[in-house]
């Protein structure tokens, strides 16, 4: 346990590029709730959904950029600092040492998508039930776990692949148009909701959006499992995927240990 | 005997292919067939110039490589499929900028190596305390590495490695880079753990540092042990030569060529030393081939002119300048 949560702070504040008060605030927090505000009003213009989609599913999206960019460094930036070698010395279970690290990405994001959601329902004027709150943040917290989960798989092939950063990119702006946050699922092709379906946070906002409508816990609950079952399953292929590369390194020499 | 490293016929061949189109598939032996054994305590060095493999074999024996062929092992474990065995019993320190985290304190770094390396929760403190004495870094321990010199830097290292108490101690030229009175601190700091029962295996290229530290040494170049003994020992491979080094300014590739070429000059050498240089060459003891030589030096502004015993130094250059380099196979 200390090793998950002791280890997995440490090493959030040794590897995160983001941990200055001026980055994160600009960067998270400023940055996401500029993004929320610009969909409102484009929403509006357009005449697509109302408000609250808007605020609902971009505070979602809000802790994407620190849990996948987050989950990416924690285990990529070994690489920068050229320490993967001496993680891979240690003893003790690869699985508790990595999926440790995605939990201070995770709280990082939960920080960010409630200071959004309260951010853009005060400047928007959207009044959200304080029954559905104690759900909300459950929602918020498992959308962020599986974001953390999902940039920890992009963090395991960025040991193998350089490049892994254009992956990252590329994964937020798929987020943004696959997850329905931004665009109603129902006005996107069979396919792209598809994949949209197996992407973190598409199931949390669907979760979040019934809550602060008014449903129950309960009602919200399937979209809550299957987010559920997204992030272990990105947790699963993380957790995969650094075994394969760490015995391929052995065998290969293809890690930059040191 | 106890033996802490026992290496039989260890070989490690890399294969890296280039090109998509026309892919060229390339070999290259960079451990050929490497027999160790290190006993328990022993404080035993490895010497080697770039490239002799002397990395790849410490990678093998820490559990990072798999050998291609061959068997190693360590404290009695294999290092192929006991590696969790091996890695509780050993530390590994090299030398260097890299391979800490920088944003964090040093009494950080070694919290959080104290966790992945199993250091029991309530030791950690004391054991930190202990390693942060020991290396010199009291005082110092809560500022960011990255502010750290390269000598601190390297202290650190040497206290990552210590964490868990290791029964085994690689060394990968730890005091690369070190100024001098740091790299004499890092030497009482390795003396002092071998004394302590510390299996230390050390790579290092300054063989003033073999010297003084090792109780045996061994010669690795072209992937292959080619000499072992104590540092006494290595000397004979430079005997029956006399050594000659001349201060001088100004020396040309083709003038040292030239020396190599002399009769009864086995080997000569130039190293560049603030302005000047100093040439070294090593002849055969029957041989005064002074004259010779500062007859080829004509023209050049010379200094001091010296001649000597061989050193460990020239018993090393002795062993390595026979050797073929590692043997690299390219395949369409």
């Amino acid at each position: 346990m200390r090793l998950l949560v002791v280890g997995g702070v440490i090493a959030y504040r040794a590897l995160f590029n983001w941990a200055r008060p001026s980055m994160f605030v600009g960067t998270l927090l400023i940055g996401p709730l500029f993004q929320l505000l610009f969909f409102a009003y484009l929403g509006r213009q357009l005449g697509v959904a109302d408000d609250t989609f808007y605020i609902v599913g971009n505070a979602v999206l809000s802790a994407t950029l620190a849990c996948v960019f987050g989950g990416t460094i924690a285990v990529s930036n070994e690489r920068r600092w050229g320490t993967l070698g001496h993680v891979l010395l240690s003893p003790r279970p690869r699985t508790l040492i990595f999926l440790g690290r995605a939990i201070p990405y995770a709280g990082n994001g939960l920080l960010i998508a409630v200071f959004t959601l309260t951010a853009g329902s005060l400047l928007l004027g959207l009044r959200i039930p304080a029954s559905a709150l104690p759900g909300l943040v459950l929602t918020l917290a498992v959308g962020s776990l599986s974001c953390a989960c999902f940039g920890l798989t992009l963090g395991a092939l960025g040991l193998r692949f350089r490049d892994v950063w254009l992956i990252s990119n590329v994964s937020l702006a798929l987020m943004m148009l696959l997850t329905g946050v931004n665009v109603p699922a129902a006005h996107l092709p069979e396919w792209m909701r598809v994949v949209g379906g197996g992407l973190p946070i598409t199931h949390a906002a669907e979760a979040a959006r019934r809550l602060v409508a008014g449903d129950s816990l309960a009602a919200a609950g399937p979209a809550l499992v299957r987010e559920v079952t997204v992030g272990v399953a990105y947790a699963v292929v993380a957790a995969v995927l650094l075994k394969i590369f760490e015995a391929e390194s052995r065998r290969r020499a293809s890690l930059d240990t040191l | 005997m106890a033996l802490a490293i026992e290496a039989r016929a260890l070989r490690r061949t890399y294969r890296t292919r280039t090109g998509w189109l026309n892919p060229r598939r390339v070999e290259i032996d960079a451990v050929r067939g490497v027999d160790l054994d290190v006993r328990r305590g022993e404080l035993f060095g490895l010497l080697g110039p770039n490239g002799a493999g002397k990395t790849t074999t410490i990678k093998l024996l820490n559990t990072l490589l798999i050998p291609t062929a061959g068997s190693a092992r360590v404290c009695g474990f294999d290092v192929v499929t006991q590696t969790r065995e091996v890695r509780r019993r050993i530390g590994y320190v090299f030398g260097g900028d890299r391979g800490l985290y920088d944003r964090l304190s040093a009494l950080d770094n070694l919290r959080y190596f104290a966790e992945l390396y199993g250091v029991p929760a309530a030791a950690q403190k004391r054991r930190i305390g202990e390693l942060l004495e020991l290396v010199g870094l009291t005082g110092r321990e809560r500022d960011r590495v990255e502010g750290y010199s390269r000598g601190m830097r390297q202290r650190l290292h040497i206290a990552r490695g210590l964490l868990h108490e290791p029964e085994v101690l690689f060394l990968d030229e730890p005091s690369i880079g070190v100024d001098p009175v740091a790299a004499r601190e890092l030497r009482s700091t390795v003396a002092g753990l071998a004394a302590t029962g510390t299996t230390v295996l050390l790579t290092t290229h300054y063989m003033a540092e073999a010297e003084e530290l090792c109780d045996r040494i061994a010669v690795i170049a072209g992937g292959e042990i080619q000499a072992l003994g104590t540092a006494d020992e290595l000397k004979h491979y430079a005997q029956g030569r006399r050594v000659l080094e001349v201060e001088a300014f100004g020396v040309t590739d083709a003038q040292v060529q030239g020396i190599a070429a002399l009769p009864g000059v086995r080997a000569a050498g130039v190293e560049v030393i603030g302005a000047g240089q100093v040439l070294t060459v090593a002849s055969e003891a029957a041989v005064d081939v002074q004259s010779d030589v500062l007859r080829a030096l004509d023209g050049v502004r010379l200094g001091r002119v010296t001649a000597r015993q061989p050193t460990l130094e020239d018993a090393y250059v002795a062993i390595v300048n026979g050797v073929d380099r590692p043997s690299v196979a390219v395949a369409a």
